[in-house]
């Protein structure tokens, strides 16, 4: 718990001292502020009391002067920890989120990206709390406790005593309600959830509900998640209410024996009326602290879980920069040479996401360059996951690939992959525009370039008609364009990035016929000068190509290759 | 949402009676002890017996008003939230599908939820809060008043500099705090963007572009957050500043009358103590005008959806319709119609057509010719703009929309399925659905085994939190919904267009046995899927440009034919 939290503290790096110095600073502003009024107040009383005015004016001067310098202290204190608590809130930010773009492929195909993306966002957001409220305020509850006791003592130490007996006394009452609400707030927050899941429901599947009779049904469902929220939260209410309402007798009992004893001290001749008066004010913020640090404590143990979470995230192992094959003893390395017009040769590999079974076995091929193959196959039998293994979205189990010469073993991801352009099955299109997201084949593209791969793709014509042209917005807002449409743009974005060889992994999913037309017109383009290994499902694509390879069962090397 | 606000009013009024009554406690027992003060202090003993008893039944008093207070006031922002909960969902139930087409649903809910959320900030924290201050400020100021009307005077001096300086000030942070939150969503927008195109990010090696756009945002936030800190605390040096400048001014004014001999040192303690009970709340007071614009906003927005026009519901409902062969079931008559919003652009122009009962019809067309916008339509969905729309033989506007509803069974490409179990998703083809019909429905849409085979069978979840099922498995639950729903009518979307050949086979299964005798209408990309429709309209720019079954559009060599040829 420790152990994280102070963790949690040094992602601050070198503002970490700014950041406590701030907090420090606010403490002893805020402190001196309101000692400097009770002293203001026993001023004024004391001299209410003896008649005496002479020494008023500059004591009072002394007292406003400090009471400002402490006010100005404590808001330039706070001011200053907000915005480096903001900044180090950021950096958690920063760190989380591209923490999230670079773990292993098979994190994303087994995690949800939105499940899991709302459950970061979340932590990070209760995580950065600490930064941003739950530690100072904690902190400057315990110091500022002990900073307060102070002058109370230096005013009368038995009062103290007294006031200090009964702010445990109510602080142990606190923290006997602090489990059951807890438990209450969970409830609450789990009727919340579903409650908000059923609302999504009716609104995402609107047109359903208009057709089936389903609308009854769920808003049935609400209505009954709605009255047992309801109820829980008035059970609920009796609890804080019980709190609320001891907290309030403590307070009056407090204040009532306070002012009685006091007065008796009075007549004794113990404490000065203004003395008394001066610790009044001050036991009031006094009290207010104290409760705090009980309020306070268990809302940032729930944050340091959030931490815990992030951390357990942020030591995630990433995806490394080069996946590390352990050298194959006795294999020549002649054996390992290719022919020269050979652009890709895979040897022997084998894969399988999980260990017993294997979905690509002992696998060859080789393909020339300036070749169009197609890669066919049932269903399932690897025909994604070879795509995914020459794109190093995972390590080969066996064997190896030998890419332009170079063996992947020798060469990191980033430059495997800049020698293959990859259209996916569903060619996936940034919230950006049309001209942005074909310029991330190669980032600062020239507007001409961007032009003629969209030409070379058959896609300049229709994006010409769209009424922003190349500077329509795409992506949930601007969702217009038909799959076919999409997939060109996608085409255009692999062709702008002007790499040996080009991956397709052609959609499944039906294109009006139209649009399937011109997707396998602007596949004939790619041709031009490039190598294409295209994915294909479509008899039509598959008859286009110069060479096909089969993957399934059992097929090694040559014998899949069917042209 | 005000109804449901007045409705529980009583609780409210119970709120502020007892906060009332436990502050004038405090003032009470506060007048005790000036008095037990002052004759302490002109020599006399104070007796204490006789404090003992009235201190010990104002506790008691101010404890029970306290608990009352709390409890009225929370479970007045309970009920309440929970009633506008309700009759929103009830509103947005009965909200016209152009509503939700024209917001996006996406949208409409991630305001919904964070508004709602706000609103139900305003009724636990803001109003009471408010409301417990203004309480406090009243009663203390009356009780100054019976001391000495001056006093109140210089109380509230700086009143009206604080209240031009709260409004200024929350003005500007309101609009900081918008922009902060475009950002926010800006940001995690872009973060999800850059995971859901996690292939083609990898691929393209678009990491470093992608971290610095992200970090960008997250650095303006950052920026916008110092502002907003730089503004509020201007606020709090004011506020502290306006709020004690007057309080001092009234301590001393309270020692100038005590020098004339008009006030006891006993009365002035119980002022200063008084006093120091109202410092927060009248600042409070002011600067509570932030949180309520902020909560205004939410609020208004609820509001809004409220006044939505509603769906209409009146009509009537038409029965016995299968019977009816002598008319069409569909007939429409020179039927233009265009989006609300974009006149210029018409999406269907004179538009007709009719089909006869238990006939199977299809429409094509490329994408963007209003095909879609033909289904939306006839469920009613939208209203057209002119011609002429008969359902069995009644013009659309005499029908009721549930009951027009009611004809059709929608299977469309884009499959929804509500997150709950499979049994839930496809009983709600038709209410009080027996185990036996479910099973039935499913077994005709050939998915019967598919379901049985899963660990938890019927029972299984789908959705976010279920298993995961294929493009083809949801496609085919949701045949079998419309299996149960038994429509007359049967639309079909393009619903093989998403899955692969395989998958594809069974559907098309299923969507032959769920076809035999029904009124079908099919639109269609792949032209294989609809080579057996009896009549095919070809769609051209909201008009009808050939009609045929496939080998009369064929022999015309028209428009259907160059598709056909291509494909």
């Amino acid at each position: 718990m420790f152990r994280t939290f102070f963790r949690f503290m040094k992602l601050m790096g070198d503002r970490l001292p700014i950041y406590l110095g701030a907090i420090l600073l606010s403490i002893i502003g805020d402190t001196s502020r309101r000692i400097a009024n009770s002293y203001l107040i026993k001023n004024i009383v004391t001299a209410a009391q003896s008649g005496s005015i002479d020494m008023l004016p500059w004591l009072l001067f002394g007292n406003i002067t400090a009471f400002v310098l402490g006010l100005l202290l404590w808001r330039f204190g706070i001011m200053r920890y907000n915005i480096e608590g903001r900044i180090g809130a950021g950096k958690v930010e920063k760190l989380v989120f591209s923490k999230a773009m670079r773990l292993p492929m098979s994190y994303y195909e087994k995690n949800h990206s939105s499940d899991f993306m709302s459950k970061l966002i979340f932590d990070t957001q209760r995580a950065s709390d600490i930064y941003t409220s739950r530690f100072r305020r904690l902190f400057s509850a315990v110091l500022s406790t002990g900073i307060y006791l102070v002058p109370m003592i230096y005013f009368s130490w038995e009062l103290t005593l007294c006031l200090i007996a009964v702010s445990l006394l109510s602080f142990l009452v606190n923290s006997l309600f602090i489990k059951p609400m807890k438990t209450a707030g969970r409830r609450l927050s789990d009727k919340n959830k579903c409650m908000l899941e059923k609302l999504t429901s009716i609104l995402s599947g609107i047109e359903l509900i208009k057709i089936f009779p389903i609308g009854f049904q769920l808003s049935e469902e609400y209505e009954a998640a709605n009255q047992e929220y309801c109820s829980i939260q008035k059970k609920t209410n009796h609890l804080s209410a019980g709190l609320e309402c001891l907290n309030c007798m403590f307070d009056l009992i407090g204040t009532l024996a306070f002012l009685g004893l006091g007065i008796w001290f009075v007549s004794l001749k113990r404490v000065s009326l203004g003395e008394l008066t001066a610790l009044y004010t001050l036991y009031g913020t006094f009290r207010n602290v104290f409760s705090e640090i009980g309020q306070y404590l268990p809302q940032m143990v729930n944050c340091v879980a959030n931490v815990e979470k992030i951390f357990e995230f942020l030591d995630m192992e990433e995806e490394p920069k080069q996946w590390e094959y352990q050298t194959e003893e006795g294999i020549e390395k002649d054996s390992k040479k290719v022919e020269k017009d050979v652009v890709l040769s895979v040897r022997n590999i084998s894969f399988g996401y999980q260990k017993e079974k294997r979905i690509l076995e002992d696998f060859s091929m080789e393909i020339k360059r300036g070749s169009f193959t197609a890669i066919v196959g049932e269903s399932g039998c690897g025909k994604s996951t070879l795509a995914k293994l020459l794109l190093g979205f995972y390590p080969l189990e066996k064997g190896t690939i030998i890419i332009e010469g170079k063996e992947y073993a020798d060469l990191t991801l980033e430059e495997i992959r800049k020698l293959i352009s990859y259209v996916p099955q569903e060619p996936y299109l940034y919230e950006a525009t049309i001209g942005e997201n074909i310029s991330y084949g190669r980032y600062c593209a020239e507007q001409e370039e961007i032009i003629a791969a969209a030409k070379a793709a058959h896609a300049h014509e229709f994006i010409k008609k769209l009424p922003d042209g190349y500077d329509t917005m795409l992506g949930e807002r601007g969702n217009t364009l038909s799959g076919g449409e999409r997939q060109r743009i996608a085409i255009a974005r692999a062709i702008i990035r002007n790499s040996p060889i080009i991956l397709l992994d052609e959609a499944t999913s039906a294109l009006d016929n139209e649009s399937e037309l011109l997707v396998q017109e602007a596949m004939k383009q790619l041709k031009d000068g490039r190598t294409v290994l295209l994915i294909a499902h479509r008899p039509s694509s598959i008859a286009a190509a110069d060479r096909v390879v089969r993957v399934g069962d059992n097929c090694n090397s040559d014998a899949g290759i069917i042209r | 949402m005000v109804k449901a606000a007045l409705r529980n009013g009583y609780l409210l009024l119970f709120f502020i009676i007892f906060s009332f009554v436990l502050n004038e406690a405090v003032i009470i027992g506060n007048d005790f002890l000036a008095e037990a003060a002052d004759t302490m202090l002109s020599g006399q003993q104070v007796p204490f017996s006789d404090f003992l008893m009235p201190l010990f039944w104002l506790t008691l008093i101010g404890t029970a008003a306290a608990y009352l207070k709390s409890i009225s006031g929370r479970h007045y922002s309970a009920v309440v939230q929970k009633e506008v909960r309700t009759s929103l969902e009830e509103q947005l139930l009965k909200l016209p599908f152009s509503y939700f087409d024209e917001k996006g649903t996406g949208n409409i809910m991630n305001r919904l939820i964070s508004d709602i959320e706000e609103m139900g900030r305003f009724f636990s924290e803001i109003l009471p809060e408010l409301l417990v201050n203004l309480v406090i400020v009243l009663t203390v100021t009356v009780y100054l008043i019976q001391m000495d009307v001056r006093l109140i005077m210089i109380l509230f001096i700086s009143y009206p500099i604080m209240l031009v300086a709260a409004d200024r000030l929350s003005k500007k942070l309101a609009e900081l705090a918008k922009k902060r939150r475009i950002h926010m969503d800006e940001r995690t927008e872009k973060a999800y963007d850059a995971i859901q195109g996690i292939a083609v990010s990898r691929s393209y090696n678009l990491y470093s572009l992608h971290k610095q756009k992200i970090d960008t945002i997250i650095d303006k936030m950052v920026e916008q957050t110092c502002e907003s800190t730089k503004i509020s605390s201007l606020g709090w040096v004011l506020k502290n500043i306006l709020t004690t400048i007057p309080v001092i001014g009234c301590y001393l004014f309270a020692l100038y009358e005590i020098r004339q001999n008009r006030i006891t040192v006993g009365e002035m303690l119980a002022f200063t103590v008084l006093l120091s009970r109202i410092l927060y709340p009248i600042g409070d007071i002011v600067f509570c005008i932030n949180d309520i614009r902020e909560a205004g906003v939410s609020l208004k927005r609820i509001q809004e959806i409220y006044h939505q026009q509603k769906e209409r519901t009146d009509g009537i409902f038409y029965q016995n319709l299968e019977n009816s062969e002598t008319v069409p079931a569909i007939q429409w008559q020179d039927i233009t119609f265009c989006y609300p919003g974009s006149q210029e652009n018409l999406v269907l122009n004179q538009l007709s057509f009719s089909v006869k009962t238990g006939e199977q019809i299809a429409f094509v067309g490329g994408s963007g010719e209003g095909k879609s916008t033909i289904f939306k339509l006839l469920c009613g969905f939208y209203e057209k703009n002119q011609g002429e729309y008969n359902l069995f033989g009644h013009a659309i506007e005499d029908w009721n929309l549930k009951a027009v509803r009611k004809c059709f069974s929608e299977v469309s490409q884009n499959v929804f399925l509500f997150p709950g179990t499979i049994r839930q998703n496809v009983a709600c083809g038709k209410e009080h659905a027996t185990e036996e019909e479910i099973i039935t429905a499913c077994k005709n849409a050939n998915i019967h085994d598919f379901i049985i085979q899963l660990p938890k069978g019927y029972d299984t979840l789908v959705g976010e939190r279920g298993v995961l099922l294929s493009g083809g498995q949801r496609q085919r639950i949701s045949i079998a919904r419309a299996f149960l729903k038994d429509a007359p009518i049967l639309l079909f979307d393009e619903p093989t267009a998403s899955v692969d050949i395989e998958a594809e086979q069974k559907i098309q299964d299923a969507i032959e046995k769920i076809a035999i005798g029904k009124t079908v209408i099919t639109i269609a990309h792949r032209l294989s899927t609809i080579k057996n429709a009896h009549k095919i309209y070809v769609i051209s720019k909201g008009k009808i440009a050939e009609i045929g079954n496939h080998q009369e559009l064929l022999e015309k060599q028209g428009i259907y034919a160059e598709m056909y040829a291509k494909g």
